[in-house]
């Protein structure tokens, strides 16, 4: 077992920590370009029986 | 005569005073309905050049993004993976966005969905990426949907976007699954089409997986884990695409119909108008003529 799974991590969010910190190390004139591409801004709303989980979306966030 | 038969049932006792107030407000009406069609014209024809500018952007994108989902399903195909449950528990992810005005792209993703439910909706679950999908299915099934994702469509979708919902679809219970997204096949046509998900223990027990040299529970777990992201990325940037390239054609077309209304309008004012300084003509020659 890897240790960034014993960590609580899955695949995804290794990748992405992983991805994260080679955008920081590019050279200043290609960070820009690569900041772009680390944004996000979807929300998740999760749902049960029929109505929007408020509380539930708080807490995981 | 009809015209005039058809007033006096509307209103008999002041039919001629009110045709001649119709006259004149019509004149007004039709100058007030032509500058708000014209104005709609514009706006359309303004929506549909940005559109076709997101277009060209998320085609761009597209041609990167596809081999992330070809990669994922290739696998599944290869490995010739079957889902091992009788009466699996169903997840139906529907890739929309949550802006409108673009055709049927989402209403054809949420049919599919209403289909698939329609058959057996007692152990199914719905995720809806985008709003417009959850606003259809939630009137009749929002017993079944368990997340919904927004704030998407306003950014070309990114594959941080991506991870995050797999993330939290990856925390749910499912055995087999299915993202239905719109394909885009050419800039006036798109499919509704849909990618296979599985469980950890359905892809273990496939019948070919052998074909994989050295393949151990963890590395197939991280696999899964990065196949779920990567065919959510591609569904979603396939979607973006398609829906942008509907969005161009039905706003073209709206500014088609706003051109074809505004010609009748046009002419439609001018003949009212003509009548009206005709009837006005008339008066004044026939008074002077009385005296």
């Amino acid at each position: 077992m890897s240790s960034w799974r014993a960590a609580g991590l899955n695949y995804v969010r290794y990748s992405n920590i992983a991805a994260n910190l080679v955008r920081q190390a590019l050279k200043p004139e290609l960070r820009a370009a690569a900041a772009k591409r680390d944004d996000s801004s979807v929300r998740l709303t999760p749902w049960k029986d029929g109505k929007p989980n408020r509380s539930a979306a708080a807490a995981s966030e | 005569m009809n015209n005039f038969g058809r007033i006096l049932a509307v209103a008999p006792p002041c039919a001629a005073q009110q045709q001649q107030a119709r006259g004149m407000a019509t004149l007004k009406a039709i100058s007030i309905r032509l500058k708000s069609v014209k104005n709609i014209q514009k706006i359309t024809q303004s929506m549909k050049m940005v559109s076709a500018a997101k277009y060209a952007r998320a085609e761009r994108d597209l041609k990167q993004a596809r081999p992330y989902g070809e990669g994922a399903t290739a696998f599944y195909d290869r490995a010739e993976v079957k889902s091992t449950e009788e009466k699996p528990s169903k997840l139906l992810i529907a890739v929309t966005s949550d802006r409108g005005l673009c055709g049927a792209v989402h209403s054809g993703v949420a049919r599919q969905i209403r289909n698939e439910l329609a058959i057996d909706d007692s152990n199914t679950k719905v995720v809806c990426i985008g709003d417009k999908s959850r606003s259809i299915l939630q009137r009749l099934y929002s017993k079944n949907l368990i997340l919904v994702a927004n704030e998407v469509g306003r950014k070309p979708p990114s594959f941080l976007d991506a991870a995050k919902v797999a993330d939290e679809i990856a925390k749910l219970d499912f055995q087999e699954g299915k993202i239905i997204y719109n394909k885009f096949k050419s800039v006036v046509s798109y499919q509704v089409s849909d990618l296979p998900l599985y469980s950890l223990d359905a892809v273990s027990k496939a019948p070919k997986i052998s074909t994989y040299d050295s393949l151990d529970d963890d590395v197939i777990k991280s696999y899964m884990e990065f196949s779920l992201a990567s065919m959510l990325y591609f569904a979603m940037k396939e979607g973006a695409c398609s829906e942008q390239s509907s969005r161009m054609t039905a706003m073209d077309n709206a500014s088609k119909n706003a051109g074809e209304m505004i010609e009748k309008l046009t002419l439609t004012f001018n003949r009212t108008r003509q009548a009206v300084i005709t009837r006005e003509l008339i008066e004044i020659i026939s008074g002077a003529s009385a005296l």
